[in-house]
C-alpha cells in the first residue's frame, strides 16, 4: 500500500512517518501545504492520501478542501482526513464528493497504532472510516431529552456497537473491540437496525451510510 | 455662580423658618399701623411702606425655591439670576406705583437687568452646545474603541483556541504517538506494554480535556469557515429538525461573529428543550445591522430574566446590539437578535 501524507507540524509529519513504515506500509510522498500536496498525489499516484485539516496559510480548513479537491480530480483515491476536533459537517462534505475510500478521525487516533492503520488499510480498499466521536456528537445532539424511539432508546452498548460501526468495523472487528463474542454483536446490531428501522445488510461501507444517513436525517430535519 | 448656587441653597433651607416668622410679623404690623393710621384720621395711606418691607423679603423666599426647582449646575445660576431680577424689577414697579406714579423711572434699569439675564442663557446656551458636542464625539469614539476592544478579545480568544489546538494539543498527541509505537515493540512483555497503554490513554484523555476547553473559548468551525457554515453546522447538530436560511455576507468582525453563534447556540438549545418542535433559523443583512432570528412553534413562556437569556443580553448589548424576545404562552419563541456591523 502507497500513502501520501500532508501535515504542516514536522514532529507528527515524521511520527506518522515512522509509524506507517514500522507497520509496512510505504510513504511515498510527504507535504507541509496543500499546494505541494496536490502536485504530489498527481506525481506519485497512492491508494490513500492522509491529510490534516488546518494546514498553512490560514490554518483554518485547507488541508480539508485539498481532500475534497484531491478527491474530484483524482477518483478512487482513498481520502483519510485528521482533525483535531469533531465537525460532522466536514463528514458529510468528504462524503459527498467522489468515490473511493473515505475517513474522518480525531488526530490523536494515530496513537492507536492497530486502530489507525486498519482505518488506513480499509480506506485503501474503498471503505468508510468515521471516527466514534463523530457518532456520538451527532447522537448527543439528535437526542431529545426522554425519548423512548429512535437514537434516545439505545442502550449504552448499543450506542458504542454504533460508534465502532460508523468507523467502518466488521461484526468481527466490533466483537474483538468490545471483547464481546460476535453472536452478542450480531444481536446488538438487528437491535440497533430495528431501533433505528434501518435495512439490514452485511456490506460494511452500506452499513455505515445507512448509519450515517440516519443520523443526518434525523439532526437536518 | 457658586456664589449664586450658595444663595439659593440658604433661601430654601430656611424658607420655612423665614416664611412662618415674616408673614404673621408683616401682617401684624401692617394690621396694627393701617389701625392706627385710621385712628389718626385716615390721609395719605402711609403703612403701604409697612406692607411693602413685609413683602419684600416675603416674595423673595416664595420665589426663589419655585425657579430653582430640580434645576443644578449652571442652569441653576441661570435661574436664580432669572429669579432675583424678577424680583428685583417687581420691586421696583411696586416702589413706582407707592411712590404714585409719575415718569417711569425704573425703565433703564429694568433693560440692563432683563439684558444681563438674555445675556446669561445665551452664554449658557453655547456652553451646553459645546459640551453636548464633545459628549457626542466621546460617546462615538468610546463606542469605536470598545468595539476594537471586544474584536481585539475575541480575536485573542480564537488565537489561544488555535494555540491549544496546535500547540499542546499536538505535542501531547506526538507524544501518545510515541507512547503508541513503543506499545507495539513491547508485544512480547505485556506487563510493560500495559504500562505503556495506560500512559497512553492518560494523554489521550488530556487531549480529549484540551479539545474540550478549546471548544469552549472559541467555536473552531466558526473560526475557521465564518458566521454562516458554522450556524449550518450548528443547525445540524441540533436535537430538532431546523429549517436555516443564512445571508450573513462576508466574513464579519470577530466580536460580532461570535456573539451571533453564541445566540443563535442558546436559542437552539432552548427550543430543542423547551419546545422540542422545528424550528427556523434566519440570518440577514440590512444595511449595516445583522439580524439574527430564532423561532419554533413551542409553548412559548419563555423567562427573559432566566440566566440563559439573560447571559445572552448581556452578550449583545455588550457589542451595541438589541436582543428581544416574544414568548407569548401558547405562542412560540422568538428571539432576535440585532448586532451593528459596518
Amino acid at each position: 500500500m502507497r500513502v501520501a501524507l500532508v501535515e504542516d507540524q514536522a514532529l507528527l509529519r515524521e511520527g506518522i512517518v515512522a509509524l506507517l513504515r514500522e507497520q509496512g506500509i510505504e510513504v511515498v510522498a510527504q507535504a507541509e501545504d496543500a499546494q505541494s500536496f496536490l502536485s504530489a498525489v498527481g506525481a506519485h499516484h497512492p491508494d490513500v492520501a492522509i491529510v490534516d485539516v488546518r494546514l498553512p496559510p490560514t490554518f483554518t480548513d485547507e488541508g480539508l478542501r485539498a481532500a475534497l479537491e484531491a478527491r474530484r480530480r483524482h477518483p478512487g483515491l482513498g481520502v483519510l482526513v485528521l482533525s483535531q476536533y469533531v465537525e460532522p459537517a466536514y463528514t458529510t462534505e468528504l462524503l459527498e464528493v467522489g468515490s473511493g475510500g473515505v475517513g474522518y478521525l480525531l488526530k490523536e487516533r494515530v496513537a492507536e497504532v492497530r486502530t489507525f492503520v486498519d482505518a488506513v488499510e480499509r480506506v485503501a480498499e474503498g471503505g468508510t472510516v468515521l471516527d466514534r466521536e463523530v457518532v456520538s456528537t451527532l447522537v448527543r445532539g439528535s437526542e431529545p431529552a426522554g425519548s423512548e424511539t429512535g437514537i434516545g432508546s439505545l442502550t449504552p452498548k448499543e450506542r458504542e456497537v454504533l460508534e465502532l460501526m460508523a468507523e467502518g468495523r466488521t461484526n468481527a472487528g466490533i466483537a474483538k473491540a468490545m471483547v464481546v463474542t460476535q453472536g452478542a454483536v450480531e444481536k446488538h446490531i438487528s437491535s440497533i437496525f430495528g431501533k433505528l428501522d434501518l435495512p439490514q445488510g452485511g456490506d460494511d461501507h452500506r452499513r455505515v451510510l445507512a448509519v450515517l444517513t440516519y443520523l443526518r436525517a434525523t439532526s437536518e430535519g | 455662580m457658586i456664589a449664586e448656587q450658595a444663595f439659593a441653597s440658604a433661601v430654601s433651607r430656611h424658607r420655612e423658618a423665614a416664611l412662618s416668622l415674616l408673614v404673621p410679623a408683616t401682617a401684624v404690623a401692617g394690621f396694627a399701623c393701617t389701625v392706627i393710621w385710621a385712628g389718626t384720621g385716615f390721609g395719605s395711606y402711609w403703612p403701604i411702606w409697612v406692607w411693602f418691607a413685609g413683602l419684600v423679603p416675603i416674595s423673595l423666599f416664595w420665589i426663589l425655591p419655585r425657579v430653582t426647582e430640580e434645576q443644578e449646575g449652571r442652569r441653576l445660576a441661570l435661574a436664580v439670576h432669572a429669579g432675583l431680577t424678577a424680583w428685583v424689577i417687581a420691586i421696583l414697579v411696586m416702589i413706582w406705583i407707592a411712590a404714585g406714579g409719575g415718569p417711569f423711572w425704573p425703565l433703564v434699569t429694568i433693560v440692563v437687568l432683563i439684558a444681563a439675564v438674555v445675556l446669561h442663557a445665551v452664554i449658557l446656551r453655547r456652553a451646553e452646545d459645546r459640551g453636548e458636542h464633545e459628549l457626542e464625539e466621546r460617546v462615538v469614539e468610546l463606542t469605536r474603541t470598545r468595539r476594537g476592544a471586544l474584536d481585539v478579545q475575541a480575536e485573542e480568544l480564537r488565537r489561544i483556541e488555535r494555540d491549544l489546538h496546535d500547540g499542546a494539543q499536538a505535542r501531547l498527541v506526538a507524544l501518545s504517538m510515541q507512547l503508541g509505537r513503543a506499545e507495539e515493540r513491547l508485544a512480547d512483555r505485556p506487563e510493560d506494554r500495559e504500562l505503556v497503554r495506560a500512559a497512553r490513554e492518560e494523554a489521550g484523555a488530556a487531549i480529549a480535556e484540551l479539545r474540550d476547553l478549546a471548544r469552549g473559548i472559541a467555536p473552531p468551525v466558526l473560526a475557521d469557515r465564518g458566521l454562516g457554515p458554522a450556524l449550518e453546522a450548528l443547525a445540524g447538530r441540533s436535537a430538532i429538525p431546523v429549517d436555516v436560511e443564512i445571508d450573513a455576507g462576508e466574513r464579519l468582525a470577530p466580536a460580532i461573529e461570535t456573539v451571533a453563534y453564541f445566540v443563535a447556540a442558546e436559542a437552539l438549545t432552548n427550543a430543542a428543550k423547551h419546545a422540542g418542535t422545528p424550528a427556523t433559523l434566519r440570518v440577514s443583512r440590512h444595511g449595516d445591522v445583522l439580524r439574527l432570528v430564532v423561532a419554533d412553534d413551542g409553548p412559548g413562556g419563555a423567562d427573559p430574566a432566566g440566566s440563559g437569556l439573560s447571559g445572552l443580553r448581556g452578550r449583545v448589548e455588550a457589542v451595541d446590539g438589541e436582543l428581544t424576545i416574544e414568548s407569548p404562552t401558547g405562542g412560540g419563541t422568538t428571539v432576535t437578535a440585532e448586532l451593528p456591523c459596518e
